[in-house]
């Protein structure tokens, strides 16, 4: 005969040992749910970071979004290069707006990979202009060179998005580029919403009047003498007359970049000038 | 962030797998399998000798956990589809969940790490990063959160040597071993992964001998290679070093001059000394060291060599494909023993002025 005592004992021992295991599913379950949430919200949260990358160069992203604090402003020694196409605006009202768009975006699309292969990163568009900078992001002793061989892969990009608008009956695209380099404080600024990686200082004003000189000079590619400095007779430079601009004292002299030359270093730059038709 | 397995863009291989029977069976004895870079790298003494000798290394003063999540997120931050590949089905292999290894890849929090760990995984890919390169104070850091001294010199010269391999494995375009990362991710590589461990472990390579710092010190670069004395692997990179540095395939200019523009690169004075001292012996002045550096170019260079100095300076950062056409249209130039003699120094150029952070 069985102990009623015994019975309820067991039958308490068994709720409990169902109710525990109920709470334990419950909890796995929740467990479960909580790392499909965690997992949904930094798949979110890479989605958005690399969204951001369109805005501002990925090692600036991370560290806004690391935890590693606003990214911390600093003074560095940085190379600008500003390009605006010439004519864009009047060509604007001729086409149809999205062909405009289209032709734009393919342009900025080939500038883009010509300045990033030389260690550059677009900072800015605007409306037909860009602005590159070099050594921004990271210790960069080459940035005078690169910006110059990126200016002069811009221009053989140029020459053939020429070719290719050309076959299509679509107007053909000039540009100016300025390049200047100097001192100049880097950081995220601006308010809230509006903030953003870039540069300010005297010498973005200058890069930006150099370019505005190639249109005084008639020529597609001018750097000042601190660009000048950092290279070697491989580049085939000319000098242009002292030009005041706005905003300076003194007339700012420029070099003309014919081309570059030497092993290693086929004479491209020349053979697009003449698609061009730039050569003064 | 860094990317993904899947987000690396890779080029077609580089080099041509090259054939020597008895380096295979030479390979097989010391680690079991000869891994497609070891195929590929073959045709040079110096270069498969590092590769060989580094995938054999096991851990004396950091925990093995540690090595092996550190060679995987190495790899993901230089971008290397082939090391990336490998070390992920490597730690799938060793048993390590899918979801740890992607939390991992991801940068996610991850609450089975302790402080410590976490602190590890941000100096591997700081380091491997380079932007700026860590620095002594970066080592202080670790140790002031507990790690020995030896052991964060060794997590040093493991994301070093790991910047060194992943550089070969990019720069060949080295073919990734689809073969093992299908076994590894499959039900039967899950069901076998236990006894893989067994074999695994019962294989105990010999390590290299443990060099005093006297030692390591002479020869090129011995004052970096020096702060790893204690460390077994720290005989790896002399090793590398001498043999970088003996063979005659490049000029021993060439080289030194490619070191000392990965060093400016990284902004290392301390790699850029030693450079230095190694274009004196080879009677370089002064303003002919400053005249390359700032140019990228030397008249002391024949026209085959010219090209390698702005090419070894694009090995420091890159994106993938770009420096793969690079090294690629450089092959056409240079020819194949040239081009794999010059991918072993950018690569220990790269690792040797990374792990110079142990000195300033």
């Amino acid at each position: 005969m069985t102990d009623p005592a015994a019975i309820w004992l067991v039958a308490a021992l068994l709720a409990l040992v169902a109710v525990l295991g109920a709470g334990l599913l419950a909890l796995r379950h929740r467990a479960r749910q909580l790392q499909r949430v965690l997992a949904v919200s930094q798949e979110k949260l890479e989605q958005l970071q690399r969204e951001f990358e369109h805005f501002a160069p990925a090692d600036v992203v991370e560290q806004l979004t690391g935890g590693q604090g606003i990214y911390v402003p600093r003074r560095r020694i940085v190379t600008m290069l500003f390009a605006d196409l010439r004519g864009f605006t009047a060509l604007c009202d001729r086409l149809d707006p999205a062909v405009a768009v289209d032709i734009l975006n393919d342009y900025f699309r080939r500038m883009n990979a010509a300045i990033t292969s030389h260690h550059g990163h677009i900072n800015e568009l605007v409306g037909d202009g860009l602005l590159a900078l070099f050594g921004a992001l990271e210790h960069n002793p080459w940035q005078g060179r690169d910006s110059v061989l990126a200016a002069l892969d811009m221009r053989v990009e140029l020459a053939r998005y020429n070719e290719e608008l050309r076959a299509k009956s679509l107007p053909e695209l000039r540009f100016g580029i300025g390049i200047h380099s100097g001192e100049v404080v880097v950081g995220v600024m601006g308010a809230g919403a509006l903030s953003k990686f870039t540069v300010t200082g005297d010498p973005i004003n200058v890069a930006s009047r150099v370019e505005g000189l190639t249109s005084v000079h008639k020529v597609d590619l001018l750097i000042t003498e601190e660009i000048r400095s950092t290279l070697d007779d491989q580049f085939t430079l000319r000098r242009m007359p002292a030009t005041a601009v706005k905003g300076k004292p003194e007339p700012i002299v420029t070099y003309y970049v014919e081309h570059i030359s030497g092993p290693g270093s086929p004479d491209r730059a020349s053979e697009a000038l003449a698609g061009l038709g730039m050569r003064p | 962030m860094a990317q993904l397995l899947d987000e690396i863009e890779w080029g077609q291989a580089i080099l041509p797998r090259y054939s020597d029977p008895a380096w295979e069976v030479e390979v097989k004895r010391r680690v079991g399998q000869v891994s497609e870079v070891d195929r590929r790298v073959a045709s040079s003494p110096w270069v498969r000798e590092v590769c060989v000798s580094m995938t054999s290394y096991r851990p004396v003063a950091m925990p093995q956990r540690l090595f092996n999540i550190g060679a995987l997120v190495t790899a993901q931050e230089n971008s290397c589809r082939y090391c990336y590949g490998a070390n992920r089905a490597y730690m799938k292999i060793l048993g390590y969940s899918e979801s740890f290894i992607s939390r991992i890849e991801r940068d996610a929090t991850l609450a089975e790490l302790d402080e410590k760990e976490r602190a590890f995984i941000s100096f591997c890919r700081r380091l491997a990063r380079s932007r700026p390169r860590p620095a002594k104070a970066d080592h202080a850091a670790l140790v002031a959160l507990g790690f020995a001294p030896l052991a964060v010199s060794e997590m040093a010269m493991l994301i070093a040597l790991g910047c060194y391999y992943n550089r070969i494995g990019i720069l060949i375009a080295c073919p990734p071993e689809h073969a093992f990362e299908r076994v590894a991710n499959s039900f039967l590589g899950r069901l076998m992964g236990p006894l893989m461990r067994m074999v695994m472990s019962m294989r105990q390579p010999a390590q290299p001998a443990t060099l005093d710092a006297a030692t390591l010190s002479d020869g090129p670069f011995g004052a970096v290679v020096a702060t790893l004395a204690g460390l077994p692997g720290a005989t790896i990179f002399k090793t590398a070093l001498d043999g970088a540095f003996a063979s005659a395939v490049l000029p021993r200019s060439v080289k030194a001059l490619m070191f000392a523009v990965v060093a400016r690169t990284l902004g290392c004075r301390t790699s850029e000394i030693e450079a230095r001292k190694l274009l004196a012996a080879e009677d370089f002045s002064d303003d002919e060291i400053d005249s390359a550096l700032l140019t990228l170019r030397s008249p002391r260079l024949s026209q085959h060599d010219a090209s390698l100095l702005p090419w070894v300076r694009n090995t420091v950062y890159y994106q993938t494909p770009v420096v793969q056409k690079q090294t690629g249209a450089l092959v056409a130039e240079i020819g194949h023993a040239a081009i794999l003699e010059a991918i072993g120094v950018a690569a220990l150029a790269n690792a040797t002025v990374r792990l110079a952070m142990l000195l300033e």
